[in-house]
């Protein structure tokens, strides 16, 4: 069993970091954001695979079903530079500052330190799971409640800049008259000059 | 079925296999039959509509295949599979190819948590509606990939409305179970078909009341409103006429399928009706108590389960026939509910939809979440949650309080929207007067 | 709800007035209402619900008189005269031009006749607009109800006459208030071209019995008359004929009597030179009758087992034929008309041929030899007249 996991395991991280490869070294961008979600998908699977099926499933809600839409949208309405080079002249630097951030990452682990948290206790009689959603919600409203209000306010001024930007840009547009619009306004010109 | 694999296999045959071998072939039997199962209800779905919709506009449909015409959409998809698959030149290979695939695999996702009859379903998830919307939202990358590798401008603009339009009418969706969900207070489904027994009011909420299987969510006012809402939504999910946008024939080709055909266009078909399917039985499953009705409950209380395991094995048949009975008439009937919607409305324009989904779906489901609340609070609370005067009250007293105030208050709040929807729409029509006037300096 | 045409329903969109969805729950009453009625057939289209369909292949919709698809031509049940007088009103009138007749002569005076010889109506390219029948002085041409005409053939689609020939009391039956109103008219004009018609000229040509039954009349006559001066063709065995081989002797008949009567022709015409182009074309169509008939004869020995006395009769005539074209082409003095009587003759043999065919009932292998007869006597009518 524990075999099949680990199997399974690294299928899903051969995909993952796969899918996060080609992301970076494909030249077509709509290549790239796809790629971009087949890696999100690996990542939920892998929360499942640690039992967090909460997390999996908001994963795929929010990364895939709306957070790379919306990258695919963004690449949609916006200028295309498909063939560009990718690599500017100092690229060796930002590999660089990449591997030293790996490095950091895994310095724990090279050290011989591990990564291991202490477990989220609940309140007595709670199931000791491990992301569950009630751990979860309790945590939002009692121990984490203000960063979740902070995320909470973010989300909104980002909201209403969205919705201001939209509409200074719909002012400054020229309104575009329906075809039915159209027709009334020859037809009230018309009028107008009969009675000229 | 993993009993049963396991008896067979171990007991009668003898083999010893180890458990998680028992369990790979009992999910892999379960999901061959699911997959079986998601086309012949598609290809039933097809001809059930156009028959209706046939029907409705004094037509006849498809009769001359086979019975009444019932082999119609296995002609068909003999045409399907017949027909050259044809990829445009200037299209995006690969990714026209798994453009249809990502559309189709999430639906057949969706069966795994789908519950058929007492104790039938493939995986009783802990968070099983969460995967399920979860899993629905995936085929809008689907969407999008084929619009875009089609290299055309009416299937780039149908993919384009397509997703809109899902990422719009999932907020909906999503709010009016959130009010069901704070109601159960599970995001299992089976807990919350089992906690719609009852004769209209449900045993979870008034305890001792006879179990009917009639305790649905549709019978109170959140749920009823919950319902309105969620189906609204499921029509806009699974582009349905009234908001069949995507795809609308007389504007846009065909949307993101221009460029496809054959089999290819064949899956998208699949897709679209199993989709439609599912989303039909869930809103069975959530508002009408999926397979509880007037017997499911009580045969189900003489079978083998879990907590009754010196039960009788022909009662789970009983059950399992009587509740998959309920379930599928439920279901058809929604179906049928969305062919007559199809026959009655026509097409909403693109600004029209957004309209609506944003400006009255969304309000009205928040206030659904409040009453909701409300609902809880009243039925279930007590003292600890700080409703100390609710204590003394007889649970029908208590369920009628919660009745009449979540009534009052979403009959509110839905004239109330109703109103500044329609005034919105009066001021819209009279803005646009007043810029002609001021363009054509005429009155 | 009663709709009348050209109507403007104004809708009042209350605007202002909150209607809170009653709009969206009155028109799904309204589909509800069809698909509760749908289960009931719709008998007489009055009412707006109930199915409508009618599943054509199997039952059909009762066409209203006026319904037009194709022009056909209308004979006369009685006599077999057709109505039509070759007058080319509706040659005229065709818009796409797809009509196109031919005056029957009078083989005896050369003098046109009110009567076509063939008429032909291109199907393929008609446009069914039925001005033929409505510029057709003698309503001798109608629209026909009949529509089912695919067919992989396109020149099956080409209409002769006697593809074209349908009774009044065929069309009586598809329209009968029509055909009542110019029942009188019509009639009254049939007998005056009737009687400007010799022999058995403007009987439809599949109609044998009737041009047996006339020309006994004519015989008849001719008997009660002084007797006539051409009988120089070998009598023919005096007995039960069929009628094909009884129009077989007759072209052979008139053959030899056109061939014998060549030089005293009262053709006004001056008799041209002696032309051996001609001779050869008249031998060639006589042959080509004679072939005709013969094929004619074999399909219809193919199909039918108690044919071989039509087969000999046939070939009888036809070697009857070739040889008064012989006789005729050994007349040297070839005139217009040696070559017309020829042309005639060779149709005749055609015909003759065609009526054999249509004499074996459910013959398409008789009626293409038929068929091919006839393009080939034609043929070499136009041959000759070239």
């Amino acid at each position: 069993m524990d075999l099949l996991i680990q199997i399974i395991f690294g299928l899903l991280s051969a995909l993952v970091i796969g899918a996060a490869m080609m992301v970076v070294t494909v030249r077509n961008v709509i290549h790239a954001a796809l790629w971009l979600i087949a890696s999100f998908f690996g990542v939920a699977a892998l929360y499942l695979l640690l039992e967090a099926e909460f997390i999996a499933v908001v994963q795929v809600l929010v990364y895939v079903g709306a957070i790379s839409i919306l990258i695919l949208f963004a690449i949609m309405l916006t200028r295309s530079n498909e063939g560009d080079r990718l690599l500017t002249k100092y690229w060796w630097a930002s590999a660089l500052i990449a591997l030293g951030l790996f490095g950091v990452a895994f310095l724990p682990t090279f050290t011989g330190t591990t990564w291991n948290m202490p477990q989220p206790t609940g309140p007595a009689g709670t199931p000791e799971v491990l992301s569950g959603v009630e751990e979860l919600g309790r945590g939002f409203v009692s121990e984490f409640v203000l960063h979740f209000e902070i995320a909470g306010v973010l989300l909104t001024v980002a909201l209403i800049g969205a919705i201001v930007i939209a509409f200074e840009e719909r002012s400054r547009r020229r309104r575009v008259l329906t075809l039915a619009e159209e027709l009334e306004l020859r037809k009230r010109r018309q009028a107008a000059e009969s009675v000229d | 079925m993993y009993d049963v694999i396991n008896h067979l296999i171990n007991t009668v045959f003898g083999l010893g296999w180890p458990s998680w071998a028992i369990s790979l072939i009992a999910y892999l039997l379960v999901a061959t039959i699911l997959f079986l199962v998601a086309p012949f209800q598609m290809l039933f779905l097809t001809y059930f509509e156009r028959r209706a919709i046939a029907q409705m506009q004094d037509r006849i449909g498809p009769n001359r295949v086979g019975p009444q015409g019932l082999f119609q959409p296995v002609a068909d998809g003999v045409k399907m599979f017949t027909k050259e698959d044809i990829v445009p030149d200037a299209a995006d290979k690969w990714v026209h190819l798994i453009g249809p695939c990502v559309v189709v695999a999430p639906t057949m996702f969706m069966f795994a948590v789908l519950p058929w009859g007492p104790g039938m379903v493939p995986l009783d998830m802990n968070i099983g509606l969460l995967f399920f919307f979860a899993i629905s939202s995936v085929s809008a990358v689907g969407l999008m990939a084929s619009g875009w590798a089609s290299n055309n401008k009416f299937a780039l603009l149908g993919a384009m409305r397509a997703v809109a339009q899902m990422v719009s009418y999932e907020i909906p969706a999503v709010l009016s179970l959130l009010a069901i969900v704070l109601v159960t207070g599970s995001l299992s489904i089976v807990d919350l078909i089992h906690q719609q027994a009852g004769l209209f009011i449900s045993s979870a909420d008034v305890p001792g009341i006879p179990d009917l299987g009639l305790g649905w969510f549709v019978f109170t006012p959140v749920g009823f409103l919950a319902f309105i809402a969620f189906f609204i939504a499921a029509l806009a999910e699974g582009e349905r006429t009234p908001f069949d946008i995507p795809e609308a024939d007389s504007e846009i080709v065909a949307g993101y399928m221009t460029e496809y055909s054959g089999m290819k266009f064949g899956l998208f078909y699949l897709a679209q009706y199993v989709l439609n399917f599912l989303l039909c039985a869930i809103t069975a499953i959530i508002f009408f108590g999926g397979w509880q009705g007037p017997g499911v409950g009580w045969l189900y209380a003489q079978a083998i389960t879990p907590t009754n395991p010196d039960g009788n094995g022909l009662f789970n048949v009983l059950a399992g026939m009587l509740g998959v009975f309920y379930f599928l008439a439920k279901t058809y009937f929604f179906f049928f509910v969305m062919v007559w919607v199809r026959g009655a409305y026509a097409r909403l324009r693109i600004d029209q939809l957004m309209d609506f989904g944003w400006k009255f779906l969304i309000p009205l489901t928040l206030v659904n979440v409040i009453s909701a609340a409300i609902w809880v609070g009243l039925t279930k609370w007590g003292a600890a949650e700080g409703l100390a005067f609710v204590e003394g009250w007889a649970p029908l007293m208590r369920w009628g309080v919660a009745f009449v105030i979540t009534l009052l208050l979403n009959i509110a709040a839905y004239i109330f929207l109703a109103r500044v929807y329609s005034q919105a729409q009066d001021e819209r029509a009279r803005l646009d007067n007043e810029v002609l006037e001021r363009l054509t300096n005429v009155a | 709800m009663d709709i009348q045409r050209g109507n403007i329903i104004v809708m009042d969109r209350r605007r202002g007035k909150l209607r809170a969805g009653q709009g969206l729950l009155q028109g799904l009453k309204v589909v509800w209402d069809h698909w509760i009625g749908s289960f009931r057939k719709n008998e007489n289209f009055s009412q707006i619900h109930g199915t409508f369909t009618i599943e054509y292949p199997d039952e059909r919709m009762k066409l209203p008189q006026a319904y037009r698809n194709m022009p056909v031509l209308i004979y006369d049940d009685e006599t077999g005269h057709e109505l039509c007088t070759a007058c080319y009103q509706c040659a005229r009138a065709c818009p796409p031009e797809v009509i196109h007749i031919t005056q029957a002569k009078d083989p005896n005076t050369g003098k046109m006749v009110p009567a076509s010889l063939e008429f032909i109506i291109e199907y393929d390219a008609c446009m069914s607009c039925g001005l033929c029948a409505e510029a057709c002085p003698f309503d001798a041409i109608k629209m026909d109800h009949f529509f089912e005409l695919a067919t992989d053939d396109r020149m099956g689609l080409l209409q002769r006459k006697a593809d074209l020939n349908r009774p009044i009391s065929y069309y009586t039956t598809i329209a009968p208030d029509l055909w009542d109103e110019v029942k009188e008219g019509a009639m009254k004009k049939l007998q005056g071209s009737i009687k400007r018609r010799p022999g058995v000229i403007g009987i439809a040509g599949h109609l044998s019995d009737k041009i047996a039954a006339r020309r006994r009349e004519l015989e008849a006559e001719a008997a009660a008359a002084p007797p006539a001066p051409a009988d120089a063709a070998p009598a023919a065995p005096a007995g039960k004929l069929s009628p094909e081989e009884k129009a077989a002797k007759l072209a052979a008949m008139r053959a030899a009597k056109a061939g014998g009567a060549a030089p005293a022709a009262e053709a006004p015409a001056p008799a041209p030179e002696l032309s051996p182009a001609d001779a050869k074309a008249a031998k060639l169509a006589a042959i080509k009758a004679a072939n005709a008939a013969k094929k004619a004869a074999e399909a219809s020995a193919a199909e039918a087992p108690a044919a071989p006395v039509d087969e000999k009769a046939a070939k009888l005539a036809a070697i009857r034929a070739a040889n008064a074209a012989k006789a005729a082409a050994a007349e040297a003095p070839a005139a217009p008309v040696d070559e017309k009587a020829a042309k005639l003759a060779a149709i005749r043999a055609a015909n003759a041929a065609k009526a054999a065919a249509a004499e074996a009932p459910a013959a398409p292998v008789d009626e293409k030899a038929a068929k091919l007869a006839a393009i080939r006597a034609a043929n070499a009518a136009k041959k000759k007249s070239e």
